[in-house]
């Protein structure tokens, strides 16, 4: 038995420790970002993420077009969209709950920055894999649909908790593709309005917009202090 | 020997056979209360409502119309498979997200077993919300009075497609225990669809009819709407799609088995004959689908089809009079009765009392389209005493009509029904007739109402669709109609009497017109 590795408690009425340089402030918010994206499994969502642009380059590079309407043709890609903001909102899962939220002062920065970033990273991927041609309405599209989708997606994680945010994209999938075959036309449905229509790009922002105000002043929905599917 | 009978007598323990299906029965009814499907079902209600109910109330009061969206086409799996898939896949991956994997896995019951009363929870609450929902919407169907028998082979087919997602789900999720299986499983589920869709609209025949989104020979075609009404559904696709999705479940939830950890060796060997008995039975649905042909009344399956399923439904007809004559359908279409009468009673007046016109109009089932020869008449006229046999499952009912431009117009459906009487009157069959049967044609139909101008439109429409291109009324044919037309009723009606024969085999020329 040894003593190696045991510190030598600080003497009551020593003074607290001085505060750190900019350099040590930064390298703790480094740590803090680090561990927030780990407890989240950024990681893996950026694994993800990537894969899911490669499968849009495939589609597109392929023809995996489905016969049909603007339905059916829009179908694979947005699925590949939706894919990506499910992604996005499982992101904002987290297993802490209430000690962290104690804890956690910079948490609402952390989750606007992590859902913010990961949208960037999404529309990153998926622009790389849009480059084999053929995307329906082009990069513009992309943009939008992808940050209404991821919008919707970080609403449903604040209402369901994040382990279930991929359902909002998942269901607006559906409605999309309802609104598409029927020959739908309200700007709600961005996906079915072309690619330079003021009013979807409007509702697609208004939504992503609702969606990060949420997710960082609220956070997404807890089992320990909500019930939810998720517990 | 003394003291062997003063032993004591040893009861032998009971087994504790009795208590495993109770144990099992807590497992499940703890899995039941403690499962997160029914929080999605709010979600599945809402959508089941927007994308399965809501297009199909668009459609005729008749069920192979109303069932060809949601039912034919699959948007009843497409709306609860990938959810359910999701679902299943985060109750499949909780032992290990919470790291309880190694705490389950020495507990006196096999992993596996404890695993499948998960997997039986969440399906318990899928497949019943889905009968619910299905059973709701039929239920409504009723009440607004929907023509015909509900495809219920094509439920079962969806609530076992249900089970197989949340097999296959289930599956993902013990493999990989993570917070991404469920939107993992569920966009699968979506990919899959999508892609059951792409291949379902290309194969009219063959493997490809196993897919539970292909509605090629079942829902598609000229007689979807007489499914369910002449005859019934027939289950051998139904049976096929059963098996495969079936198979699937089976090895989806063998493969949850093989792990070490899942139980002792004879239980993986077990398994293992699980997965490979879904696999098996997988292909020989999809071998049974191969073997399928496109019959009458819509796709049979040698090795599965009952004779049984070959007899037409029974019914009391509904009957109506059109100019004297009496004209009876099947009670599913008895609301367009009126319109029937209605349209036929003008031509029906024009050829009263001729050699060969009829004496009674019927309705016979629109048949699935066999090839060859294009699709069949709407009208046919035969028999001793001649009989108008009405095909009405191939047009467009007066109405709603989901899948057209807009509602079907009465005078639309009128228009099309003289047409199909005057073409079958002067025996044209399914080609375009000569043109002396063409102009006896456009004589009728001006005495039925529609005026020479309007014919060409008419005709176009009916030969390429609503909106075709036509000419004008002219020429030889519309001349010597004209010239027929201008003829008093009673010799028109006498130079029909003398020649219908002649007309009907083709023998007149123009010139012998009058």
């Amino acid at each position: 038995m040894t003593t190696a590795g045991l510190h030598r408690p600080v003497p009551e009425g020593a003074p607290p420790p001085v505060a750190g340089t900019r350099r040590d402030r930064a390298a703790t918010g480094w740590r803090l970002a680090r561990l927030y994206l780990v407890s989240r499994r950024v990681p893996m969502a950026l694994a993800l993420l990537a894969g899911l642009g490669v499968l849009l380059w495939a589609a597109l590079h392929w023809h995996w077009n489905i016969a049909g309407g603007a339905a059916a043709r829009q179908f694979i890609p947005l699925t590949i969209q939706t894919g990506a903001a499910a992604v996005i909102a499982v992101t904002t899962y987290g297993p802490f709950g209430e000690p962290e939220r104690a804890a956690g002062r910079w948490l609402p920065w952390l989750r606007l920055g992590a859902a913010v970033a990961l949208t960037a990273v999404a529309f990153g991927a998926l622009a790389a894999g849009a480059v084999a041609g053929g995307m329906p309405g082009g990069t513009l599209a992309l943009l939008r649909n992808l940050g209404g989708m991821a919008g919707i997606g970080l609403l449903s994680a604040a209402v369901l908790g994040g382990a279930f945010g991929w359902t909002g994209p998942m269901a607006y999938l559906l409605i999309t593709e309802g609104a598409l075959a029927h020959g739908s036309t309200t700007p709600w449905v961005w996906p079915a309005r072309p690619p330079h229509d003021r009013g979807g790009a409007i509702c697609a922002c208004l939504v992503l917009a609702a969606g990060l105000v949420l997710i960082t002043v609220r956070g997404p929905r807890e089992s320990g202090r909500d019930s939810g599917p998720a517990s | 020997m003394t003291a062997a009978t003063a032993a004591p007598v040893r009861h032998r323990t009971p087994r504790a056979t009795s208590a495993i299906p109770l144990n099992a029965a807590r497992l499940l009814r703890i899995e039941l209360r403690r499962n997160a499907m029914p929080w999605i079902l709010p979600l599945i209600a809402a959508l089941f409502w927007f994308d399965s109910y809501r297009p199909s109330t668009g459609t005729a009061q008749l069920y192979g119309l109303r069932t060809f969206w949601n039912m034919g086409q699959g948007h009843t799996i497409i709306d609860f498979g990938p959810f359910v898939a999701g679902v299943a896949a985060w109750m499949g991956s909780r032992d290990g997200r919470r790291g309880l994997a190694d705490l389950v896995t020495v507990t006196a019951r096999p992993r596996w077993a404890a695993q499948l009363a998960t997997w039986a929870a969440t399906t318990i609450w899928a497949v019943a919300a889905y009968l619910v929902f299905v059973g709701v919407m039929f239920a409504w169907y009723a009440h607004q009075s929907v023509g015909g028998t509900p495809p219920w082979w094509w439920v079962a087919v969806g609530a076992t497609a249900v089970t197989a997602f949340s097999a296959v789900g289930f599956a993902i999720g013990a493999y990989w225990p993570s917070r991404f299986a469920a939107p993992v499983a569920a966009f699968i589920g979506f990919l899959a669809m999508a892609l059951s869709s792409q291949t379902g609209f290309n194969y009219t025949s063959g493997w490809g009819l196993i897919l539970p989104t292909n509605s090629n020979g079942t829902f598609d075609g000229n007689a979807q709407a007489d499914s369910g009404i002449f005859y019934p559904w027939l289950p051998d696709l139904p049976i096929a799609r059963i098996i495969f999705l079936a198979g699937i479940a089976v090895a989806a939830l063998g493969l949850t088995g093989l792990p070490a950890r899942a139980g002792g060796p004879w239980l993986r060997r077990a398994a293992t004959v699980v997965t490979l008995a879904g696999v098996a039975l997988a292909g020989t649905a999809v071998g049974l689908a191969d073997t399928a042909r496109l019959s009458a009344h819509g796709m049979v399956i040698p090795a599965l089809h009952g004779a049984a399923n070959d007899e037409p439904i029974a019914y009391t007809p509904a009957c109506g009079r059109a100019a004297g004559m009496p004209v009876c359908l099947n009670p599913a279409y008895r609301r367009w009765l009126p319109d029937v009468t209605a349209a036929l009673a003008p031509a029906l007046a024009e050829v009263a009392g001729l050699p060969g016109a009829p004496v009674h109009a019927i309705q016979v089932a629109a048949a699935y389209p066999s090839g060859g020869s294009g699709p069949p008449q709407v009208i046919t006229l035969g028999g001793h005493p001649p009989v108008l046999r009405l095909s009405l499952g191939q047009l467009d009912m007066p109405g709603p009509c989901g899948f057209c431009g807009g509602p079907i117009a009465t005078e639309l459906f009128t228009e099309q029904l003289r047409l199909a009487f005057a073409h079958a009157f002067v025996g044209m069959g399914n080609g375009s007739g000569s043109p002396v049967q063409q102009a006896v044609q456009a004589a009728l139909l001006r005495g039925a109402g529609i005026p020479f101008a309007a014919q060409p439109r008419l005709l176009a429409a009916a030969k390429n669709g609503p909106g075709a291109a036509a000419g004008p009324a002219t020429g030889p044919v519309y001349a010597a109609a004209r010239g027929l037309a201008t003829l008093p009723a009673a010799a028109g009606h006498a130079w029909l009497a003398a020649h219908l024969a002649a007309l009907r085999a083709g023998r007149l020329t123009l010139k012998e017109l009058p």
